[in-house]
Formats: C-alpha cells, structure tokens, sequence
C-alpha cells in the first residue's frame, strides 16, 4: 500500500501557488524539517528518548500470555493478579517492583475511554473472564481429546493446541486482544492525540524548551516516545527497531514484522518507523502540524496491520476448516478472534473512530461463538466477516488473505 | 485507489516476463506439460516397486522389534538384541518416512513414530501415572523410536545402571512403557500398510492427471516437503543451529544412542535419490521415476539435462556428509564449519527440485512456512 499523501500535497501547493498573486514578494522562510537517520535525540549530549514505562508493560503482557499455558502453576489468582500488577505475581523481580499494570492500562485511552467508563471496565472484565474459563474449562481437559462442544487438546500439525468447549484457544485470544487493547490504544487514541500531546501547558513547554522536572525531555517529546514504545519498547536496538522488527515481542512488534513480510505490505515497516522518527522530530522543531501527520500515517498503517492479520487468519482458519483440519483451523481462527476484538481500538484519521465499532467486533464475536462456536462455523461465515473488514479498508481480501 | 493498483499489476505482469529463466523446456505439448510421458506408469512403479514393499520391509522389522522388546521386557538382562531391533527398524524408517501420503497422511505417521528429542519429562510422568492415552497429540514427543531410544540408552549411565531401572521397583512400569510405546507402532503401521494393499493404491494409480490434486502434484510436493523440512532441516540444519544461530546437538536423532544421526541422514539421502530416480525397494531394478519424468520433458538447466544435474548434486552431498565424522563431533566444533558447508550441498538441492524440475513438470508448491506462532 503506497500513501499517496505527498502528492496530494504537492498538487494541493502547486494549485495554491498559481493562485497567489506575486504584487508583494514577501519571501518566508520555510524550514524543512529532517527527521534523523534514527530514533535518537539528544539534549546537551544526553538521550531525551523514554519508553521504559512500556518496555515494562510489554513484559507483563509476556509472563500474563505465558501463564495462561503453565498448566501446573497457573490459577485464576495467579493470572489476575499478572493482569493487576498485585501480590509480586511475575517471575521478575523488576515488574513485581513496578507500580504500573497491564489492567490500568486495558481500554484506557484518553480519546476512546475517557468518557466511555463503562465500556472500559466491560473490556478488561471479558478479558479476565478468558482467565477463569482457561483456568476452569481448559486446564481440567489437558488430558481430553476434544470433540464438538467438549474442552480438550487437539493436534495441528507438530503442535498440541488446548481450546475450550467452543474450540477457542483462550491463551490465543487474550495474547492478539491486548494487541488492541493495550498497545493499539494506548498508541493511537491516547499517547498520538493532541489531548494528550498538547495536554496543559505543553505546547508552550514545549516551544520554550521547558522540561518536566528531574528529566531531561518535554512532556510532548516524552508522551510521542510512549507511544513509540508500545510498539518498539522490547527492541534489540530502538534507535534502529527495524532491523529485528517481528521478534521483539509476540504482540504488536511481532505482527508489524508479518505484514511487512506479506510481499502486498512490504515497505509498511519502513514507512511506520519514518513516521515515527519524522513525528519526533517535528516537536523537536516546534512543527505541531507536520506531528499531527506523522500521527495520521500511524494511525492508518497500525489500524492496517491490525485488519490485515485479522482478515488473514480468517481466511487460513477457513482453509485448514475445508481441508478438514480443525486443530489448525481453531488456532488461525482464535488468533483471528482476537485481532478482530481488536479492530475495535484501530482509529481511522478521516472519521477519528474505530474501522470497525465495538458494537460491530461484538456481532462478530456472537457470530464465532454462536452454539458449538467454532466447531460450527462455516466458510461462509468467514468469508462474510472477512469481506466486512476488507470493505473498510485500502487492502483487498487476496492481498491480506495469504 | 483501485486503479492505481492495476496499473502496478500490470506493470509487474510486464516486467515478470522480462526475467530470465534459465530452465528451459522443450515440449511441442502446450498446456499440461506432460509431454508423452505416461504418469500412471509413474505412479504405479511408486506404489508397486517402492512405497509397498517399504512398508512391507517396515512392518517386518517393526514385528522384529515387537519380538525383541516382549523378550527383553520378560527377561531384562541384556540390552543387546533388543537395541539392535530397534536400530534395524529406525534405519527401515528413514526410507519410508518419505511416502506421507494417502494413508501414511490421514493417520500422521511420522508424527506419531519419530519427533525428536523425545519429550523425557512426559515420558517419565507417564510410566509414574501409569495411565496414558496415546491417541492425544501431546503424548506424540513421548512415543515412536525417540522414546525407545531413550528407554534402551537413555535411563542411566551405562548398561548396568540402565538394566538396574528395568530390574528395580518401577521395573514393571518401565517395560510395560516400553512394550506399549512399540504395540503403537505396530498398529500404525499396520493400519497403513493394509490401506496400500486393500483400496488406496487403485485410487493413488487412478489419479494419474495434472491438476494439483493429482496423485504426482500432490506427492512430489510431500517429497520435497519431506527432503527440506524432515531431512536438511531436522536432521541437519536444526542441530547445526543455521536456523537459529545456535548449535544445538539435543535435537540430533538418536540422541541418546549416539553417533547414529549422520548414518540415519544418508539412509534418508538414499532413499530420496532412489526415489527420484525410480529404483526399486532394495534392489536395482529402475522403472518410470522423476527422473526419466525430466528426460521425457527434456529439461536442461544452463545446457545440461536437468536430472544430471539434480543426480550429481545428490552424489556431491552424499560424498561430502559421508566424509564427515559423526554429527556430534562436528558440532562439538565452534563453529562447525565443515558441517555447515555440507549442509550447503545438501541445501542446494531444494532449489533444483522445488524451482526446477517442478517448474519442468508444471507442479506448484503447495506449501510454505507454517505462519506458526
């Protein structure tokens, strides 16, 4: 997928400048600004670039995905305090130590959430409700072959995958919704919004270079950081996040890395990582409307890579169901659930409101866990569901399907 | 938006017929690409001359096993015979691991007999509960010749110690494991081998067309599936870490063993060649193969016949992974050069076959990396 932004642009300034009457050649100065060849920017020879509040919320979600597969020392307790940050769950130290969670941050975008309390606690609430049906239907089965509305173990492939009466994985389904919940949102509706970035006296701090007290950095150039941060925050090398980019972490790194392995999407990477560094450097040099369209493109593309895996996992999920392989089919279509639980979170620029609404992801859900849930569902379906995500966006079904 | 992306799709129609194609095909057919070439020739020599009696010569060694193991399971005193039947059976193995088709597919064979490493820590709760079902895909790592593997070499530290186990208090839990691990074989097998000899090698021969349901197109993809994923990457590149950057001698075949993985990978190499060039079970009679497949369709790559070529190569891995000493001393190398350049002849085949001579024979590849995760 191209942006075709720049040229719009570029006509748009070439239509204004025929239109200007040159009586007063008054010459003003434009000052490009250059974004730099990485993510690094510095203040008196030190980094002002901080993520690390997202690096730790990224761990969290790792050890919550894990926990959900450690049949001999998960319990609901165990999962839901991960999910809280309470009672020193995690495995490391340092997380146990943070006052941040995952949960505090679950559906809690300034744009999205602020006003939509109750939607915010409904969300994180279906999300812990995952935890006690892994913990009360699954975890008892490990050793049941499942069948048609009985929870149990079913191979795909080389892999042994445990899903719930309905065929739904849950560890899947938690790990591809936080994807949108936590990182999605916060990204997009919070951290790129000029609610946030322009926040208080931000703007002014920003221009005169005032910095939040004991930091190095402004509050804007440390907010449009976070932001960054939920999608690099686990990088080898941040200040080159793409050269490992799809193994950073199982989450939105990981599926930024797929798109732009899909030959369709390849450049997506590249063009999200420039908006990135070209958004940060724009504070840097005060330009509050170039920002705003760098967070455009971003909001675009992540929204894309977001609908794209959704769509593709529907659609392997309806081939592996017409060549009669369910265990692979139900893992593709639960890690297809989640990326559509997602869609809920996208933001697209033009309408400043999700691809798809809550109340549409949740037609969708009803759809895939109607009666014996997956074990029943048809390629119709999927297609149908398929073909509704791809009408809202620039990809096609055969672009993101394979 | 739409049109722009019709203009692309065109431009790189036009510019995909600019490539240069070095395999060229003579063949005054047009479509189908068989050229005379009589497929169900093809297909019956696979099923009558090499699939069958593989699997008849697998069952009988897996009998012998069978045999052994009630021997030793009764009289737990010498370790020999028993390790040797299973030696001779997992040798039988590596030539019909190949043929993963029809019923081989439907009962996952080589899923069931040989994922290795064996999962040590599944086995070892199993024989404690006592209670196991190896009908659930979890217990797949925990069963086949990886798990008997570890319970003939791997429960103690020599042979004394070993024998002590089988001859402790958990004794009979141990050879009732055992026994069990190998009745599971032996009703695979069986089960597969009656399907080829009742109705599916009519209907495996029958499907002589071209279409990618056809018995050739779907089985030369099983082929070549099976030479790059279960012979250079299992047995090869996974343990000399060119995946993942790192050696890893606990995922050699016949771990516990030792020093049997480089002769278990040329079986498999054998195998694989003799398939391609049609040759007989055993013997050296040839018949209607892949190879006389491309003489029919007179494939040349850079002015050579393309199945002199694919044959060479096959001959250049084979001399440079034979020249090798066992696969766990060269990875006890740092890094094990020599290990990897063989395994970069055994790599340049899976272009020859899987771009090559499919392209020959007009075969897509139906199968990519499993997005697995």
């Amino acid at each position: 997928m191209k942006n075709f932004l720049p040229i719009a642009l570029a006509i748009t300034t070439i239509a204004f400048t025929s239109c200007e009457d040159d009586d007063s050649p008054v010459i003003e100065q434009e000052i490009e600004v250059v974004a730099p060849a990485t993510y690094s920017f510095e203040r008196n020879g030190e980094s002002t670039v901080s993520f690390s509040g997202q690096t730790t919320r990224i761990a969290m979600a790792q050890e919550i995905v894990s926990e959900m597969s450690d049949f001999d020392n998960a319990s609901i307790a165990s999962l839901t305090d991960m999910f809280a940050n309470e009672n020193n769950p995690f495995e490391d130290a340092d997380l146990n130590a943070s006052d941040k969670s995952v949960k505090s941050k679950v559906a809690a975008s300034t744009d999205y959430f602020s006003t939509n309390a109750a939607a915010s606690a409904e969300i994180k609430a279906y999300i812990e409700s995952h935890f006690t049906t892994q913990i009360n239907e699954v975890f008892p089965a490990q050793n049941t072959q499942a069948s048609i509305g009985v929870a149990g173990q079913i191979a795909d492939g080389e892999s042994t995958r445990y899903v719930a009466a309905n065929g739904l994985e849950y560890n899947q389904i938690v790990a591809k919704s936080l994807i949108g919940a936590l990182m999605v949102d916060q990204m997009l509706n919070n951290y790129l919004g000029t609610n946030v970035l322009d926040a208080g006296t931000n703007i002014a701090d920003n221009d005169a270079d005032v910095l939040v007290e004991g930091k190095v950095y402004t509050d804007m150039e440390h907010k449009w950081d976070e932001a960054f941060g939920y999608l690099f925050g686990n990088s080898a090398d941040p200040a080159n996040a793409n050269a490992t980019i799809g193994s950073d972490d199982f989450f939105l790194n990981r599926y930024l890395g797929r798109v732009e392995g899909d030959e369709d999407f390849a450049g997506i990477a590249q063009d999200v990582f420039d908006a990135f560094k070209l958004g940060r450097a724009a504070i840097v040099a005060k330009d509050y409307e170039l920002r705003d369209e760098q967070a455009e493109i971003l909001r675009t593309k992540i929204s894309e890579v977001v609908g794209i895996r959704a769509v593709y996992y529907l659609q392997q999920g309806k081939n592996a169901i017409e060549a009669g392989n369910f265990g692979t089919a139900f893992h593709d279509l639960s890690e297809g659930f989640g990326f559509v639980y997602s869609l809920q979170f996208t933001r697209n620029p033009d309408t400043d409101a999700p691809y798809l609404s809550r109340e549409e992801v949740q037609g969708i859900v009803s759809q895939l866990t109607a009666g014996n849930g997956l074990w029943e569902v048809t390629p119709a379906t999927l297609d149908l569901i398929s073909t509704t995500i791809t009408d809202r966006f620039d990809f096609t079904l055969e672009q993101a399907g394979s | 938006m739409k049109k722009i992306f019709g203009i692309i799709a065109i431009a790189l129609f036009f510019y995909a017929c600019g490539s240069d194609d070095t395999t060229i095909t003579t063949d005054d057919s047009g479509t189908g690409n068989t050229g005379n070439f009589d497929r169900s020739a093809m297909l019956t020599n696979w099923a009558d001359n090499i699939i069958v009696p593989g699997y008849v010569d697998f069952n009988a060694k897996v009998n012998t096993l069978e045999s052994a193991t009630a021997a030793f399971t009764a009289d737990a005193s010498d370790l020999t015979a028993v390790r040797a039947a299973w030696l001779d059976a997992y040798t039988t193995w590596q030539r019909v691991s190949i043929f993963e088709i029809g019923p081989a597919e439907t009962v996952n064979l080589r899923l069931n007999v040989n994922i290795y490493p064996a999962n040590v820590t599944t086995i070892e709760s199993n024989i404690d509960n006592g209670s196991y079902d190896f009908g659930l895909s979890s217990n797949r790592s925990a069963k086949g010749f990886p798990a008997i593997d570890y319970l003939l070499y791997g429960l103690g530290a020599d042979e004394t110690a070993i024998l002590a186990v089988y001859n402790g208090a958990e004794g009979a839990a141990y050879k009732q494991y055992l026994n069990d691990v190998v009745a599971d074989m032996k009703q695979l097998t069986v089960s597969v081998l009656s399907e080829w000899q009742g109705s599916y090698r009519a209907a495996f021969i029958e499907n002589d067309g071209a279409s990618a349901t056809a018995s050739t197109d779907r089985f030369v993809n099983d082929y070549i599936f099976y030479y790059e994923k279960f012979l250079r990457a299992g047995k090869m590149g996974i343990p000399g870490g060119v995946f993942s950057g790192n050696v890893e001698v606990g995922n050699l075949e016949a771990l516990y063993a030792g020093n049997l993985s480089k002769e278990l990978f040329l079986v498999g190499l054998d195998a694989t060649q003799d398939f391609f060039n049609g040759k007989a079970y055993n013997t050296n009679a040839q018949g209607e193969s892949l190879s006389s497949y491309l003489d029919e369709l007179n494939a040349i790559k850079d002015g050579v016949d393309l199945n002199e070529i694919i044959n060479s190569q096959f001959d250049v891995a084979r001399a440079s992974v034979s020249a090798l000493g066992s696969f766990e001393s060269e990875l006890s190398q740092n890094p094990p050069s020599t290990f990897l350049e063989s395994y970069n002849e055994v790599q340049r085949l899976v272009p020859l076959l899987k771009v090559d001579m499919v392209s020959a024979m007009s075969i897509s590849i139906d199968f990519a990396d499993a997005d697995g995760d």
